[in-house]
């Protein structure tokens, strides 16, 4: 974190990165996902006997392209639900909660950054991070574009009305980074943030999302195949390699 | 939660797909409802022409002919009935009020229509705007859009049925026809009745009597205008318009003039069978454009599902960032259902522009004036295109709320 921008209040404060009492751990119980193939044969995606998160955790997945990284964090993120098996995020049992339900813990739980940005590229920047707002209540407060103002700057972004269409392909990953961090999540979830940059902006953009996850106290599970952005996690998982464990970052 | 930055930046994407979406709807719905104001203007408009006229009495023929020529003034040639037959129902205590109606003559495309000071006037229910009714022969009033000013001569011409003279101008034709030596001079100008009488040059009918060489039905010279004529002939006239003293009165006179070489009746009910047949027609159009209306929301409606597929990924992040369902169907829903709402607005305003038009265009061409104005069946016309609109609209915002995170995210 830079001089001057120390955290100043605990919880959802406008000046800084994310509230770092609410991570909790994230666990992986007997999680099974098949899925079919082209000839309509099943296939087992993951198989996940017990993998536990510790809260607060920075950890990266590594695996070849295939080997369910991106089912494990969407699994994570409850987007859709194990054949088998569960995930809880503390007492919360994700892979259990209604649709509505799990939609709220996502909203209020975790950011999501994107190999492909995924920005809106018709709004911009500022609105592009104040999106989440607008789930859930009707007028921007005056907090909230605080916020987005204070998280845009974090991720070294200064003009705020520029559009999403508009933007470098770094620029766009740090609107969408900053927009993860817009609700202050306890559980970042990155796919690949890297993947679709050159290698300088994937150095800085890496650099930036260990930092800021650090700074918000928040588990960070980050599926990548960047050795760069793999070395910078506390520790690393690798997928489809035997049972999913974690082991020292490299 | 407040979808409105997301279905503003969809509308932003869509942009020219958005505006030619809003214009074909607005094209929809503005023809449906100037068909039916136009038709609903029309019937009021002609009824009100024939407002004047309880009973038409004229030679057995057409009655539609009679009531074209003698109250939206179309140029026919029309049998005459007998002159003595204004005496006879002057003389009648059933009619309050009887009243020939010459016509044949143009003066500059104008027709000239002889009557009685009674109808000129129109039974005391209107004064000239300026000057004064006639009070003799060679005396003439205008209707309101006459291109003559008070003082002027007017020669009048002989009048070729078919031929439709342009208005203000003698043409060679109306040139080649004049009376020679007759002439009228113009002494009041009557207010505007928004009927085709506007534009007729209103004279005594003993001068148009005279102006055909035909004497002017009365026995000596100096006499009063109108009836009773004494004359040893009395010429004929095309059409006779009664003013009954009571709705019995009209029913008996109705009957007793439908017989012995005259034909009575009362334009209401020609207006009526014309309405029918007009109305038949209109109910065609309307069940067409609404047609036409369904099948452009079809249209617009496969579009938009074909760009809500598109849009999967997009929503499918919205719901990754942890947008709840119904957020994402609002999204939708919205855009959708906002841009037919803007195309009904729209095309009311552009139906209404149109129908206007042409009310413009069938003045110039009639002289009747629409009074346009929409109604009740409008609005409810497009009600019920907004309706149906937003309905559909809900089926991809239906289709976009059931589909997996997942599967959208994948593309």
């Amino acid at each position: 974190m830079p001089d001057g921008m120390a955290p100043q209040d605990e919880g959802f404060g406008n000046a800084r990165v994310g509230g770092s009492t609410r991570a909790k751990s994230l666990h992986f119980s007997n999680v099974q996902v098949d899925h079919r193939d082209g000839d309509g044969q099943p296939f087992r995606v993951l198989d996940i006997p017990d993998f536990v998160v510790p809260p607060g955790a920075m950890i990266g997945l590594r695996g070849p392209s295939g080997s369910g990284k991106t089912s494990l964090l969407h699994l994570a993120a409850g987007f859709f639900l194990p054949d088998a098996g569960s995930i809880s995020w503390g007492d919360v049992v994700i892979s259990a909660l209604p649709g509505a339900a799990r939609d709220r813990w996502r909203r209020e739980t975790v950011g999501f950054v994107f190999q492909d940005f995924h920005l809106v590229p018709e709004l911009d920047v500022l609105a592009n991070i104040t999106l989440p707002a607008t789930f859930s209540g009707w007028r921007q407060t005056s907090d909230q574009v605080a916020r987005a103002t204070f998280l845009a700057e974090r991720m070294g972004l200064t003009d705020l009305r520029r559009r999403a269409a508009v933007l470098s392909r770094g620029e766009q990953q740090r609107v969408a980074i900053a927009r993860a961090l817009f609700n202050a999540p306890a559980l970042i979830l990155a796919d690949e943030p890297t993947a679709s940059l050159d290698p300088a902006h994937a150095a800085e953009v890496g650099s930036l999302l260990v930092e800021v996850a650090k700074e918000s106290g928040a588990t960070l599970l980050c599926a990548s195949h960047d050795q760069a952005l793999l070395a910078r996690m506390q520790q690393v998982a690798a997928i489809a390699d035997g049972p999913l464990q974690l082991k020292a970052a490299a | 939660m407040n979808p409105l930055p997301m279905v503003i930046a969809d509308l932003r994407a869509l942009r020219w797909t958005a505006a030619a979406i809003v214009a074909l709807v607005a094209l929809a719905v503005a023809i449906g409802v100037s068909i039916g104001a136009q038709e609903r203007a029309l019937r009021q408009a002609s009824a009100r022409a024939a407002d004047d006229f309880d009973l038409l009495i004229g030679a057995p023929g057409s009655q539609t002919q009679l009531l074209m020529s003698a109250i939206y003034l179309q140029p026919e040639a029309l049998p005459l009935i007998d002159g003595r037959l204004i005496n006879e129902l002057a003389r009648d205590p059933r009619v309050a009020a009887v009243a020939p109606l010459a016509f044949g003559d143009i003066a500059r495309g104008h027709p000239v229509i002889g009557t009685t000071l009674g109808f000129a006037g129109r039974w005391g229910r209107v004064q000239p705007s300026e000057g004064r009714l006639f009070a003799r022969e060679g005396e003439a009033v205008l209707g309101a859009d006459v291109s003559y000013r008070l003082g002027d001569k007017i020669e009048p011409s002989h009048a070729v049925a078919g031929h439709w003279p342009k208005r203000g101008v003698a043409d060679d034709e109306e040139a080649s026809r004049r009376h020679e030596g007759h002439a009228y001079v113009a002494v009041g100008r009557l207010p505007r009745l928004s009927s085709p009488f506007d534009r007729a040059i209103l004279v005594p009918v003993e001068s148009v009597w005279e102006v055909h060489g035909l004497g002017n039905g009365h026995a000596g010279e100096g006499a009063a205008l109108g009836p009773p004529f004494d004359g040893q002939r009395i010429p004929g006239v095309p059409a006779l318009v009664v003013k009954p003293k009571a709705v019995a009165d009209a029913y008996a006179l109705r009957a007793r003039y439908r017989q012995g070489g005259t034909m009575a009746f009362f334009p209401a009910e020609v207006l009526v069978g014309l309405y029918r047949t007009l109305g038949d027609v209109g109910q065609v159009l309307s069940v067409a454009s609404l047609l036409n209306a369904v099948l452009i929301l079809a249209a617009i409606f496969l579009l938009l599902v074909a760009v809500t597929g598109l849009r999967r990924r997009r929503y499918a992040v919205l719901r990754a960032l942890g947008a709840p369902r119904a957020y994402v169907l609002l999204v939708v829903w919205l855009g959708m259902a906002g841009l037919v709402a803007v195309g009904c607005a729209l095309g009311l305003g552009l139906g209404a522009a149109a129908a206007l038009a042409v009310s413009g265009l069938f003045e110039a061409q009639t002289g009747l004036r629409l009074s346009f104005a929409l109604g009740s069946a409008e609005f409810a016309q497009v009600g019920l295109i907004l309706l149906l609109g937003s309905l559909a609209a809900l089926i991809p915002a239906a289709l976009s709320y059931r589909r997996s995170i997942t599967a959208g995210l994948r593309g």
